[in-house]
């Protein structure tokens, strides 16, 4: 499904991906981790385009998407993207936000989209919030809305980085839940976090990154109880604790 | 200076019938204020996305290139005092037009000043804006275009308004200069009702009032509507 050869990401002098090349499959969910700095972020924002690579190719469903020709919005309609910082638009009520991008790119009509909405607002608990604004909810709340809004775009695969670093620890476990939830309905996911049991428990493939490469690709229970990268004991042996 | 106070008014006022000097000068400063922030707005609104643009897109000439004409027009309007821009515009530019056109002189000369701030303003205003949110809707599928006009520019008026209200009011006031260029306006009529009556007290301070009450009447009405468009901010 997608098929990342030898990318290779350079801002000026700082070398954020040294070569990576990876293949995902339909339905897999790979969860990178890796030290800060290490190039995770960039790596994922490159599968969708928000960084171009300096060299090397990504190929989405057949669709060599780093060629100059290739539109690029169409491209990322189909792949849902969930950021750090939530990135709810302010200004825009919860169900503008969720139906805004559907909307506006001729998707669905406004009434469709609003249905839609209401359904996934359902969904997570959170139908009485449609009117509110971004400002009104809790972390944990904003960033399930982000991850609706990702949905309603009916992506066939969702980005996610760090979705949980920028919450409170007791509202980590309602995102977690959301993305679990995703993963057994079969969403290809590719997520970046921190969340060790997360990764164990979902993941059906672990990446470990480190200065812009990746290290150790392996099923979790491997990746956790056998890593072969010297690196990867350390990193593990400091998280895991 | 208050010797015979209702004399001087009768005077400044009444007297055949010079009232309405004031409000035909006051209605020239507002069209003139008026137009040129207008034109201001929309030239410095194209002037702050060429130059957002350009920095998104730096690899991109022809956007470089407009970016160094706006340096250009930037640098020489807000490096040159007002006073000689329009007396440039009057004298110079717009030299063959006959005097029946010096408020529409004035217009375009404020208005191309303005543009030169309003274009600070409003390029400040977009990239004070998070850049989560251009990420967020390029992520979406949104193209730059839809992103800009319905995520970045919306957000952005919420920081663009309040300076762009000063502007507007150091606009309006800066207006009483275009007497040098034959426009009757409101400072123009006042000196001139002087003029006649050898009495400047009741002219001068009757001009400095209308001007005040009408600032004072463009800070409400501004604050009215910022707090319209922080609605979505409130908890
Ligand atoms: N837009 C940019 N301009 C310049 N340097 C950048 C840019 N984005 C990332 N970098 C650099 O590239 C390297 C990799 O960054 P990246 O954000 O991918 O790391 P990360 O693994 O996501 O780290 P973290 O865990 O802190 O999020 C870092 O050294 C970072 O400073
Ligand atoms: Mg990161």
């Amino acid at each position: 499904m997608i098929d990342v050869k030898s990318v290779v990401k350079h801002f000026g002098d700082i070398h954020a991906l040294n070569g990576v090349s990876l293949h995902i499959k339909k339905g897999e969910k790979v969860v990178i981790v890796g030290p800060s700095g290490c190039g995770k972020s960039t790596f994922l924002r490159c599968l969708n385009l928000l960084e171009t690579p300096t060299s090397g190719e990504v190929w989405f469903e057949g669709e060599c998407i780093t060629d100059p020709r290739c539109n690029v919005n169409k491209l990322r309609m189909r792949m849902g993207m969930v950021f750090q910082q939530f990135n709810l638009f302010p200004h825009k009520t919860i169900l503008q936000n969720i139906t805004l991008a559907p909307v506006t790119l001729k998707l669905m009509t406004q009434e469709e989209a609003d249905k839609r909405a209401i359904e996934l607002l359902a969904r997570i608990g959170l139908s009485e919030k449609a009117d509110a604004y971004p400002a009104q909810l809790s972390g944990g709340q904003q960033q399930r809305i982000a991850i609706v809004r990702a949905l309603a775009m009916n992506p066939d695969v969702m980005l996610f980085d760090e979705p949980t670093s920028a919450l409170d620890p007791e509202m980590v476990g309602e995102v977690l839940e959301l993305m679990k939830e995703l993963a057994d309905e079969g969403m290809t996911m590719v997520v970046v976090t921190h969340e060790m049991g997360f990764a164990r428990e979902v993941a059906t493939r672990c990446l470990f990154m480190a200065d812009g490469q990746v290290l150790e690709d392996a099923p979790p229970t491997e990746f956790f109880y056998r890593p072969k990268n010297d690196r990867l004991k350390d990193f593990l042996a400091k998280v895991l604790v | 200076m208050f010797d015979d106070l209702p004399g001087q008014l009768y005077a400044a006022l009444i007297k055949e019938d010079r009232w309405k000097l004031y409000i035909e000068g006051l209605g020239n400063t507002m069209i003139i204020a008026i137009g040129a922030v207008v034109i201001g707005l929309v030239l410095g609104t194209v002037i702050a996305l060429i130059k957002v643009n350009a920095n998104l897109n730096k690899k991109n000439v022809f956007l470089k290139f407009l970016d160094v004409i706006c340096d250009i027009y930037l640098t020489v309007i807000r490096g040159t005092p007002m006073m000689v821009q329009i007396l440039i515009g009057f004298n110079i530019i717009f030299a063959a037009l006959s005097f029946d056109y010096s408020v529409l002189v004035a217009i375009i000369c404020f208005g191309i000043n303005s543009g030169a701030y309003v274009a600070e303003i409003v390029r400040s205003g977009i990239q004070a804006v998070n850049r989560g949110q251009l990420e967020a809707g390029r992520s979406l599928g949104l193209s730059n275009s839809q992103t800009m006009s319905l995520i970045i520019l919306p957000q952005a008026i919420k920081n663009i308004l309040p300076a762009l209200g000063n502007e507007l009011i150091v606009l309006f006031k800066e207006t009483a200069i275009v007497g040098y260029i034959a426009v009757q306006d409101l400072t123009k009529m006042a000196t001139l009702i002087q003029s006649r009556t050898y009495q400047p007290f009741v002219p001068l301070i009757l001009s400095a009032l209308i001007y005040l009450s009408i600032v004072m009447l463009m800070s409400w009405g501004l604050r009215g509507l910022e707090r319209r468009l922080n609605k979505s901010d409130r908890r």
